[in-house]
């Protein structure tokens, strides 16, 4: 890990650079790619979880495609039938291949997973940036509202929100979205308020910066480490929180192929002795979940400062 | 000391205060008149304004707020929509088989957390420590409602050792006489081993599942701890002086790294409560879960509603509860400039 963290250390510095505008940057792009890559492959730590993700990405993209079974055509005479060469994961209650219904929710979970990070950063991002840099009366209303929303247990608050808007996994996903708001606004307002008071932003101010510059070359390059570490943890928690709310019929509902919707349908089977129709997603979320759980501790790890964590 | 608790009694009051507030919003963007849902669809237009007259529902919103929380606290948390009773009954009666799976599980998690994280730390044994690491990523990947199919498949209908998903007692068998109504509690007082070792042996796995996301919490919390105390200057003294490995990690390093783990206890709270949703359901266990497993299905949100705000509330109390715990323990928090940094 000593040679990685110089790496990393020196990569990290350059993540925090504003980015550089001039011309003949695509040669110097590649070659940080390929350090990159390099530097993510030589730390097994890292590698292992970023090679799990792209395979499960490639799956998700190509597996529907290459596997020609339709996740929703029932097929009653096949149905229950247990793993084998034609139904390599087996087929569930209505005869539909178990194989084609994961790999079509690998799509569900990781795309909507991913878009609700993407979406809880930006809102919980914005808002900590502008109360941790604005200040004032706005900062303590809207700090105060991102209390209130802490102080509900955070899969009960989803449910809620789903229940609310009417069940469904659009609803699902903007309930598990706002969950994640606070957290992003809690670590970037305290980030900004750090960053704030650091000497180089005192010296852009004597140099007659404005304030919209400071904020958007200065203050926001630097949160951004904080804020990916942040995204890589919740990514793990959406999907987690999506396939539980599915799981008690919040949110995807029959026919969508959403692993929690899936092991749902599958558990009164499980007992009987059709385990597959339960397992297979279960198995794809836990691989799933570990996979970016592992990647985001191991992201804070080299890259928070404040992160060190003891270690042997 | 006075000022800090002040400080810290306020901000949960007013963070149940937003809760209320968050709740009320939410219930009111249901849609449909709550009037309707009550009566069902086949009541009158007539009965249904008359209805929404009596519970308020042509009064000003805030007029209307003030109701509802005013009505919560005083525990009138109104009636299912599906079949009429009241909600504080139906959340009173499941609520002790809910309590008691907690309670098992709670303690099911300390005692594995506290134990392996203690076989990580205590020898520094490479394997030992990446084992139980494995295990704490595993089971913080792992979501509870598949750890628990993967219990009953393994444990009920692979090897037959333990009751499958048939609730809190076999079929045949009659619960104790009723007191606290947990059943291994009132099994006891009542001298029925048999009952007791019958109700413990469905408890197992359902806490089991219960307790796995705040059990890998734990674990990774209490070993960073427990890394990070046993090298602090008073561990080496303590050895120095002749104090033996074992004495001096009870005495002088568990106590110093439990404190950390105290704030988890609002985490595991809330995570107990969500986790009675999913869990429940997974073993037909007859507690507030499936209650509100059921009601979900059925869009009887009356019960949701409740259950919502009841959880809010009590998460806000439980973690009001440990911070002022932590005070009392920790001579650092009580200093105000500190706590209010």
């Amino acid at each position: 890990m000593d040679s990685g963290s110089l790496t990393i250390a020196g990569e990290d510095v350059a993540a925090v650079q504003p980015p550089n505008r001039s011309g003949s940057t695509a040669a110097r792009a590649s070659a940080g790619a390929g350090r990159t890559l390099r530097t993510i492959l030589a730390d097994r730590k890292l590698a292992l979880p970023s090679i799990v993700l792209l395979v499960l990405v490639l799956f998700a993209i190509f597996g529907p495609i290459i596997w020609n079974h339709s996740p929703d055509t029932q097929n009653l005479i096949n149905s229950l039938e247990s793993p084998s060469l034609s139904h390599p994961l087996g087929t569930d209650q209505l005869g539909r291949d178990v194989l084609a219904r994961v790999a079509d929710g690998a799509r569900i979970s990781l795309l909507v997973a991913t878009l609700i990070t993407v979406a809880g950063a930006i809102v919980g991002g914005l808002i900590g940036l502008l109360a941790g840099t604005i200040g004032g009366a706005s900062d303590g209303v809207v700090m105060r509202i991102m209390d209130a929303i802490l102080a509900f247990p955070p899969l009960i608050l989803a449910m809620a929100v789903t229940v609310g808007f009417g069940i469904g996994l659009d609803t699902a996903a903007i309930g598990v979205a706002l969950v994640s708001v606070p957290w992003y606004a809690r670590l970037l307002r305290s980030e900004a308020l750090r960053i704030r008071s650091l000497p180089f932003i005192e010296a852009a101010h004597a140099m007659g910066a404005t304030r919209r510059r400071i904020i958007t070359r200065h203050v926001v390059p630097h949160m951004l480490p904080v804020l990916f570490i942040q995204m890589a943890a919740a990514l793990g928690y959406a999907v987690i929180a999506l396939a539980g709310l599915s799981f008690i019929g919040l949110g995807a509902q029959v026919p969508t192929p959403e692993w929690g919707a899936m092991m749902t349908e599958g558990l009164s089977y499980s007992l009987t002795g059709q385990w597959w129709i339960s397992i297979c997603p279960g198995v794809a979320l836990l691989i799933t979940v570990t996979a970016v759980s592992m990647l985001s501790d191991r992201m804070r790890d080299l890259m928070d400062p404040r992160g060190h964590y003891a270690r042997l | 000391m006075a000022r800090v608790i002040g400080l810290r009694l306020l901000g949960s009051i007013g963070a149940v205060f937003g809760a209320t507030i968050l709740a009320f919003v939410i219930m009111r963007l249901l849609p449909g008149n709550p009037a309707r849902l009550i009566l069902g669809p086949l009541a009158t237009q007539h009965a249904v304004s008359s209805l929404s007259q009596e519970i308020g529902l042509d009064k000003p919103i805030y007029v209307q707020y003030w109701r509802y929380i005013s009505d919560f606290f005083q525990g009138n948390w109104g009636y299912s929509y599906s079949d009429g009773e009241s909600v504080r009954q139906l959340i009173g009666e499941r609520a002790p088989a809910t309590i008691e799976l907690a309670i098992y599980s709670f303690a099911f998690t300390i005692l594995a957390a506290v134990g392996l994280a203690l076989a990580s730390t205590y020898r520094h044994r490479p394997i030992t420590d990446r084992i139980v690491r494995g295990a704490s990523y595993l089971g913080f990947g792992t979501p509870p409602f598949f750890l628990a199919l993967l219990l009953l498949i393994v444990f009920f209908k692979t090897f037959h050792l333990l009751p499958g998903p048939e609730g809190r007692l076999g079929v045949e068998a009659t619960p104790p006489p009723a007191v606290t109504r947990m059943y291994t509690v009132d099994a006891l007082l009542a001298g029925q081993l048999g009952t007791f070792w019958e109700a413990f042996e469905h408890l197992i796995l359902p806490s089991l599942a219960l307790g796995i996301s705040s059990f890998s919490f734990l674990v990774r919390l209490l070993r960073a701890n427990l890394l990070e105390v046993s090298r602090e200057p008073f561990i080496t003294v303590a050895r120095g002086k002749g104090l033996r490995r074992w004495t001096a990690f009870r005495r002088h390093a568990l106590p110093n790294a439990f404190l950390p783990t105290l704030t988890a206890g609002g985490l595991v709270l809330g995570e107990f409560l969500a986790g009675s949703v999913l869990i429940e359901r997974v073993f037909n266990w007859p507690g507030v879960g499936s209650l509100v497993f059921d009601a979900i299905v059925k869009q009887d949100y009356a019960i949701v509603q409740t259950f919502i705000l009841l959880s809010a509330v009590m998460f806000v109390l439980v973690n009001l509860v440990v911070d002022l715990l932590y005070a009392v323990i920790d001579p650092r928090v009580r200093i105000p400039s500190v706590a209010s940094a």
